[in-house]
């Protein structure tokens, strides 16, 4: 409220450069891509199964954070509670696949109980905004996490195990769920796609609109524009990318647990995008792949990661405001531009 | 007849009674979350775990040797220069960066899990419970109350007036308030804003000290004890309006309340989402909160 | 120069020749357990049972002459992370047999894990019955006792005390606080007591004393409860605060009070009865031994899960030793029907469900020691074989 008029300004200058910084996202992402294919090619010839399938894991957070990003980066909306939409992409994933291990039936189903389950909840999230909108995802994800935890068709507490290995028909080939490589270039593919759709969206009218809101959010309506349906729109995409990558993790893992749901979950996403830099995509992919490893690493050294995690994860929101991103973006937006020239 | 006075003896009266004993203890919790928030436009989410602090200092010293009546007044004064140091070395880093809601949050929630894990590796993952310092109870028309309890009670409602009276009565307070309302203003007038927000931010970790120092002996110690109070502190401070002292205090025994008494009726799992639906109801009709918030009264 | 050059190729020779039969490579033992989070210190018990019993194993030569070594990864009490460092151990460090699981989500969902790899695990902590029971699997072996066993244990035990008890329930609000009440009530009333109310309270639950009004309002005998950890302390020391511990008898499931949290109990433990596999005082020479040495290397006591974990290396290394082998059909095979000695006593891996066999007992607190004050053999708590996958 205070100094509003820089604030706009500000902001508004970020949102005039978006072109030229989301095309650096861009070549980010195939370098990314370029990467995984080497490593994919490394991870074949030495037949590694354990640092693909977690290389996979990581993507597949990767496609978490993204939809984290999606709200944060472009609305400025922080939720405390998204991993809700991606527990319930991975139980509504498995309980398809216990019935019948068709990956098209599972991700038809997650697509159209998500766009439900979102606007439901959407609704009533969006009724707040700002710290009262991390409260209330925080505290939906908690009540429905519970939910889950008590109900015994779920697995109650337990979990669900006996998730079938499943083949994923493409027409010109099939890929098994458990072949390390072709499942960890499946789910490259699968997650890049989600990026694609994010930024392809908010490239449109419909994403100008968005950067708008999270400028000045008063002057929206005067342009013609429903904000409220602008925010609850965006928010169910982001359930749907948030629970299309969850309804991987069961074909990876044969199992689903309500602490997919719970808060470290949701925390996790937020510390990866702020890692890799918010409101740039890429850098949710980029942040996943770090906290992988960082965690990977730590994690046999000692007990106590938390520790140098939250360090990290606090001089990076001290520091470097935006992520690991706001370090090589510019350099690469400097480079497309001389190369523009 | 008997049934139903024995319903009264027995169940509502102790629950109703037990419940003011808790909400007591969440608006002691909730007192200095309220206190940063009306103030500096700070949500901690460090909060619980300065709680934890002030609870294991209570431990430690204790188990030094020092008397409980003295810790009541030690450790609070161990906390605010700690409070001090994390407002001015990290809060006000980024204080004035554009989000300043989110990226505060971000850096409390980090702060966190720092703090937690800190513990964990000073004092071990047991439980661990320092000894009543009033043992007994009261057994009245046969209710029971613990007279710690009874005691918590009574000192807890002072030390919220105590608070009440230092923000709304003392020349002090009316600095805090007037920086509040307007930085900059205050600031032009002489207020030195910037060292008011560190004290003030202080005073908060140090009344989540004291909360830690008073409940140890009743809900235990633990590394992650952090989180127990700190959903429904924030639920209460939302309720409350953000910064209302009167606010936080009125919620905070309107809802433990309500989940004492709706725990007769449902099973106790429902509890915690009946408050919950309770905070996001006044958020939709009352974005402010019940009471509004500090220094816009 | 002749001589020394012949020396060395004689000393080469020797260590070619000999490097298959001194197996110089040890027997690798992976451990995914909650370091960090609610259950670590749990994990911590199972740590120092592990690390104790190794060092007794390495120090006498081993397993067929191969060292064990012990691979630790923290789950953090999540299936997630359990299952991705599961598969770190089985596919990146090739460990030969994997333990260490503390909640039965980790545990089953580790199972199934250790079922695609072809290899084999065993609990030496979690306790719901589904683990040997409805969802078990080939791979996957109990080697302390599951809720079921306890139940019998202790419900014959009250029935003595208090025969046709009024009895209430308190257990923690989610699926295994619930199925342990529930199998304790079928167990208690089918020996003749009533139940006067149950009520569920969530985990990690504040306060307690929200729910005394109706349990003094039942005027029970006997409460029995299925808390752990945290809760415990909060249950019974408020419960001691209001004055309701005098004239009741609480019973409760074997991790409610452990070596963990009877320090924090206190006083408010005393006279808390359970049954459980394991007991500090447990009168044998191998237990006194046990808790001796445990106490020295790290000045705390045993408690069930330190001494079922220490008990799982014998158990292991009792199995490669039958079996002559490593390969997972072969240890499996040699599981079955084991017999070894651990603590507490001989116990039996039953082949049909994998579930140890061993005697229960009855243990009392009293400042602070667990007494025995009950025991019951280990064919009469065992329960029926319910899995049906093998």
């Amino acid at each position: 409220m205070r100094s509003a008029s820089s604030k706009d300004a500000s902001a508004f200058l970020a949102f005039d450069r978006s072109g030229l910084a989301m095309r650096a996202s861009h070549v980010l992402v195939v370098i990314l891509v370029v990467a995984a294919f080497g490593f994919a090619a490394v991870g074949a010839a030495l037949n590694d199964t354990f640092y693909l399938r977690l290389a996979t894991e990581a993507l597949i957070f990767g496609g978490f954070a993204l939809s984290v990003d999606i709200l944060l980066g472009y609305t400025g909306l922080l939720s405390l509670g998204h991993a809700l939409y991606f527990g319930f992409g991975a139980y509504v994933s498995a309980l398809v696949l216990k019935e019948t291990p068709s990956f098209w039936a599972a991700m038809g189903a997650v697509l159209a109980a998500t766009l439900v389950f979102g606007f439901i909840t959407g609704l009533i999230a969006n009724r707040v905004r700002g710290v009262y909108f991390a409260l209330v995802t925080f505290g939906i994800a908690q009540v429905a996490a519970k939910a889950v935890y008590n109900t015994r068709a779920l697995g109650a507490s337990d979990g669900l195990i006996g998730i079938p290995i499943v083949p994923i028909n493409l027409g010109f080939m099939t890929v098994m769920s458990n072949a390390p490589v072709a499942f960890f270039l499946f789910t490259l593919v699968f997650v890049i796609l989600l990026y694609v759709a994010a930024a392809y969206l908010l490239d449109t009218s419909f994403g100008r609109i968005l950067g708008a809101l999270r400028v000045n959010e008063h002057r929206v309506p005067f342009l013609g524009y429903s904000t409220h349906r602008a925010r609850l729109s965006i928010y169910v995409f982001a359930a749907i990318i948030a629970a299309l990558s969850g309804a991987l993790y069961p074909m990876l893992r044969g199992f689903v647990s309500p602490e997919l749901m719970f808060f470290t979950t949701s925390g996790n996403a937020v510390i990866t995008v702020v890692i890799g830099g918010v409101g740039t995509l890429a850098g949710a992919l980029y942040g996943s792949v770090i906290l992988t490893v960082l965690k990977s690493v730590i994690g046999t050294m000692t007990e106590h990661h938390l520790i140098v995690i939250g360090i990290l994860f606090m001089a990076v929101v001290i520091f470097l405001p935006k992520g690991l991103m706001g370090v090589i973006r510019p350099r690469i937006a400097r480079r497309l531009r001389g190369g523009a020239r | 007849m008997t049934s139903a006075l024995e319903f009264i003896q027995f169940v509502l009266a102790p629950q109703m009674i037990t419940g003011l004993s808790l909400g007591v203890a969440v608006v002691l919790v909730a007192l200095g979350l309220t206190i940063i928030f009306g103030l500096l436009d700070v949500i901690n989410m460090a909060h619980g775990e300065f709680y934890a602090i002030g609870a294991y200092l209570a431990l430690a010293l204790g188990a030094a040797g020092i008397n409980f009546w003295l810790l009541i007044v030690i450790v609070p004064l161990i906390m605010i220069p700690l409070g001090y140091v994390v407002e001015r070395g990290l809060i006000q880093r980024v204080f004035n960066k554009p989000d300043r809601h989110v990226t505060t949050l971000l850096l409390t929630f980090g702060l966190s899990l720092v703090l937690e894990e800190t513990l964990k590796v000073i004092f071990g993952p047991n439980t661990q419970r320092p000894p009543t310092p009033i043992p007994g109870a009261i057994d009245a028309f046969g209710i029971i109350m613990p007279n710690y309890r009874l005691f918590l009670i009574l000192l807890g409602f002072s030390i919220i007036i105590a608070v009440a009276l230092i923000v709304n009565r003392t020349a002090l307070g009316a600095m805090v308030r007037a920086a509040a309302f307007d930085r900059n203003m205050a600031a032009s007038l002489g207020v030195p804003a910037s060292r008011i927000y560190a004290g003030t931010f202080a005073f908060g970790v140090a009344l989540a000290g004291l909360a830690g120092v008073l409940l140890a002996p009743v809900f235990s110690v633990f590394p992650t004890m952090g989180h127990d109070f700190i959903f429904m502190a924030f639920t209460v401070v939302i309720v409350g309006g953000m910064g209302s002292i009167g606010g936080t205090v009125i919620a905070g025994l309107v809802l433990t309340q309500v989940q004492v008494l709706s725990s007769l009726v449902v099973s106790p799992v429902w509890s915690d989402p009946i408050v919950f639906s309770i905070m996001v109801l006044v958020l939709v009709l009352r974005p402010q909160g019940l009471f509004g918030r500090m220094g816009h009264a | 120069m002749f001589k020394l050059g012949k020396l060395y190729t004689l000393l080469l020779a020797t260590t070619i020749l000999s490097a298959p039969a001194l197996a110089a490579d040890p027997i690798k033992i992976g451990v995914v357990t909650p370091l960090s989070g609610t259950y670590a210190p749990i994990g911590q018990q199972v740590r120092w049972g592990l690390e104790l019993a190794t060092k007794e194993v390495n120090a006498s030569g081993g397993i067929m002459g191969r060292q064990i070594q012990l691979l630790f990864e923290d789950e953090e009490a999540n299936p997630s992370v359990a299952v991705q460092k599961a598969e770190k151990l089985f596919e990146s460090e090739k460990v030969d047999f994997l333990t260490g699981t503390v909640n039965s989500g980790s545990t089953l969902a580790v199972g199934q894990t250790a079922e695609r790899a072809g290899k084999l695990i065993a609990t030496t902590v979690s306790f719901a019955d589904s683990i040997t029971g409805d969802k078990c699997s080939p791979n996957v072996f109990r080697v302390n006792a599951r809720a079921g066993q306890q139940s019998a244990a202790l419900a014959a035990w009250v029935a003595k005390q208090k025969p046709k008890a009024k009895v209430y329930f308190l257990g923690p609000d989610y699926e295994m606080g619930r199925s342990t009440v529930a199998t304790f009530k079928r167990t208690i009333e089918g020996l003749g007591a009533t139940s006067v109310g149950e009520v569920f309270a969530p985990l990690d639950s504040k306060d307690y004393t929200q729910y005394f009004g109706q349990l003094r309002q039942a005027r029970p005998e006997v409460l029995y409860t299925s808390v752990a950890g945290n809760d415990t302390v909060r249950l019974l020391t408020q419960m001691q605060d209001f004055g309701l511990l005098g004239n009741l008898l609480v019973v409760g499931a074997s991790g409610t009070v452990t070596s963990q949290n009877i320090g924090a109990i206190g006083a408010a433990a005393d006279g808390f009865t359970t049954g459980v596999g394991y007991s500090t005082q447990i009168d044998n020479p191998g237990n006194k031994k046990f808790v001796a040495d445990f106490k020295a290397a790290t000045k705390a006591d045993p408690d069930l899960y330190g001494a079922d974990s220490y008990g799982l290396i014998y158990f292991y290394k009792a199995a490669v030793e039958k079996a002559q082998s490593t390969a997972t059909d072969k240890v499996r095979a040699a599981m079955a029907d084991l017999k070894w000695a651990t603590p507490q006593g001989e116990k039996t891996m039953r082949a049909g469900d994998h579930q140890a066999i061993q005697p229960m007992y009855v243990v009392r607190v009293n400042s602070g020691k667990f007494n025995i004050v009950g025991e019951v053999g280990g064919d009469e708590a065992i329960g029926p074989d319910e899995c049906k996958r093998f």
